[in-house]
């Protein structure tokens, strides 16, 4: 959310703390070890009792169910089901449409959010004065809630007659769209509004991240005569490498994730158009009742999700290694 | 980075040229919103007129009934204000000790229990949302506080431990050395010598925390209804019910996102720190 479904859970560091276990445990040393422990178990405690409960908990009741038939609108089916609901997700059209969607949805998403942001961060870099505007505008969408910004888009933007997407269009001269109502422009259109949402972040993060580099470098560059290309990807690309790849991994799944603002703007639709995993998920629980089949597709998602983070990270740390 | 072009003429010519780029793209992320702040300033008929007018006499109708009446969307916005505060409050409770254990003392098992933390963060929500709906319908909790804050707390726990973690961190091993050699406790050392050190991360936490609760919607349109209606599904069920009043969602709409827009603008500077904290030490921690 939030900051959507938000901006959900922006912001947070992924890596890092539990590198640095050994060398808190010897910094203490001197105090009571056992001591210290359980201190640290009392802070931890409740913390993690929660977690369990309210993530882990519901976590292997939705495999358990992803066994099952549960189908609110058949219930004299329900009961263990094996892996029929599994059997039947490969057989399923629709699961591989909305894969592919998710796919499509979340890659150029990223890439857009990425080269975007990082272009934009580059220009405003060079302005002299005035930066501060641009960070301050750049947080108007960031926490705009991604429902109100799904139906923003839906109703003022790209609304045929009075959307002003649809009358810029028009006065360029060229033919009405129906941005929402065909599959290929709705597909487009949530995908835009996703970047228009989350490209401030990767914006602001980068823009942070490019004012921390150290000038004495690009000084030493200029002498040796570095054109401003060269300068950008043997300087400032690898300098910038570990915020680049925090972005994609962040946005990476909050993409993958992505729900109000899509399930405001069209639904899923036209037809199954813009109908990601989860939407679809969504759908076959809560429209069909089909909890069991949902459930599946829930964990079909949920081990993407966990492979695509896990993957990213792998390159992240191979590549900090070298 | 900026321009060494000697020749003024030059460098003037390239900051316009600069600026009005900028300003471009600045543009495009403030269209949406002033445009919605324009259409719930009309009329519904003004707003069906074409092409749009930018000339037209305002009124604060809109508003009007966005406040009061049956289109209020008032008990909602309270509804929100509840659900988000409550969920900060325990979030932070929970997830400040819990960042101090993370971060600076020895706990068994530290490993395992902040990648178990981390992978907690990534779950999809939608594969939440399906078994608690079928456990919350089953204790009674659907359409309640209680269930929704619990629910909340899947996302808010999970990434205030995290940001915790980095702002707890950056604390220097001296100060708690200092308050030891003082003979004062682990307990009294937290709370004397690390809380104010972390005030400004705590602030951070509180502001994404509250931010995320207002703005979810997923978890909010499943597992709520009548009783308990946070202003994201009340904006959701307005256009949906009522398809042509465009100009009072937009009024209500920018209503809901007032406070979110004015702890946006107003805390600015944190937001961005938020954002950026593990992003940019990303690169001088390796």
């Amino acid at each position: 959310m939030g900051v959507g479904t938000l901006p959900r859970r922006e912001g947070a560091r992924i890596e890092g703390a539990t590198g640095s276990a050994s060398a808190v445990a010897g910094r203490h040393s001197r105090t009571p070890f056992q001591k210290e422990e359980i201190f640290a178990a009392f802070l931890a405690g409740p913390a993690l009792l929660v977690l369990v409960v309210t993530t882990t908990f519901p976590l292997v009741y939705l495999i358990w169910n992803s066994f099952q038939n549960i189908n609110l609108a058949m219930p004299f089916m329900n009961g263990f089901a094996g892996l029929d609901n599994y059997t039947q997700m490969i057989a399923d059209g629709n699961f591989w449409h909305s894969l592919e969607l998710t796919a499509i949805y979340a890659i150029s998403s990223v890439l857009l959010q990425v080269v975007i942001g990082l272009g934009l961060a580059l220009l405003v870099m060079q302005i002299p004065r005035g930066q501060g505007v641009f960070r301050i505008v750049a947080i108007l969408p960031i926490v705009l809630a991604p429902v109100v910004v799904g139906l923003f888009w839906r109703t003022l933007m790209l609304a045929p007659n009075f959307g002003i997407v649809d009358f810029a269009v028009k006065a360029l001269g060229f033919g009405a769209v129906n941005w929402l109502g065909a599959p290929a422009p709705a597909l487009i259109s949530v995908i835009m509004i996703h970047t228009w949402q989350w490209t401030p972040f990767a914006f602001l993060v980068f823009l942070a991240s490019l004012a921390s580099l150290p000038p004495d470098v690009y000084e030493a560059a200029r002498i040796d005569r570095a054109g401003p290309v060269q300068r950008f990807i043997h300087i400032t690309l690898p300098l910038i490498r570990p915020a680049l790849v925090i972005v994609v991994i962040m946005r990476s799944m909050i993409a993958l994730s992505a729900f109000a603002a899509i399930f405001a703007a069209t639904r899923g639709g036209p037809g199954t158009a813009t109908e990601i995993l989860n939407l679809y998920a969504y759908r076959t629980s809560f429209v069909e009742l089909n909890f069991g089949y949902g459930s599946a597709l829930a964990v079909a998602l949920l081990v993407i999700t966990l492979a695509v983070s896990g993957v990213l990270f792998a390159l992240r740390t191979a590549r900090v290694s070298q | 980075m900026t321009a060494i072009n000697p020749h003024k003429a030059a460098r003037l010519r390239r900051n316009v040229l600069l600026y009005v780029a900028a300003a471009l793209l600045l543009l495009i992320w403030v269209v949406p919103i002033l445009w919605a702040v324009i259409v719930s300033l009309k009329s519904e008929s003004e707003v069906l007129a074409y092409p749009p007018q930018l000339i037209f006499q305002p009124t604060m109708a809109n508003y009007r009934d966005a406040v009061s009446g049956g289109f209020s969307i008032l008990p909602s916005f309270f509804t929100s204000f509840i659900l988000s505060t409550a969920t900060t409050i325990l979030t932070v409770l929970l997830a400040v000790p819990a960042a101090y254990a993370f971060a600076r003392l020895s706990l068994p098992g530290k490993r395992a229990l902040g990648f178990y933390t981390l992978v907690t963060q990534m779950i999809p929500p939608v594969g939440l949302v399906i078994p608690y709906f079928l456990i919350l319908n089953k204790i009674g909790w659907l359409d309640t506080y209680q269930g929704l804050v619990t629910v909340f707390l899947t996302f808010s726990l999970p990434f205030a431990i995290w940001l915790m973690v980095s702002y707890m961190e950056d604390i220097p091993k001296e100060m708690e050395e200092a308050a030891f050699l003082d003979k004062a406790s682990r307990l009294q050392t937290l709370w004397h010598v690390i809380l104010p050190q972390v005030r400004g991360g705590i602030a951070v936490t509180v502001i994404f925390v509250f931010l995320n609760a207002w703005n979810e919607f997923l978890f909010s349109v499943q597992l709520s209804g009548n009783h308990v209606r946070p202003v994201t599904v009340a904006m959701y069920n307005f256009v949906s019910v009522e398809q042509t009043l465009w100009a009072k969602l937009a009024a209500a709409a920018l209503i809901a996102m007032l406070p979110m827009i004015v702890i946006g603008i107003a805390a600015q500077k944190q937001i961005v720190k938020g954002l950026t904290v593990g992003a940019v030490k990303g690169g001088g921690r390796r």
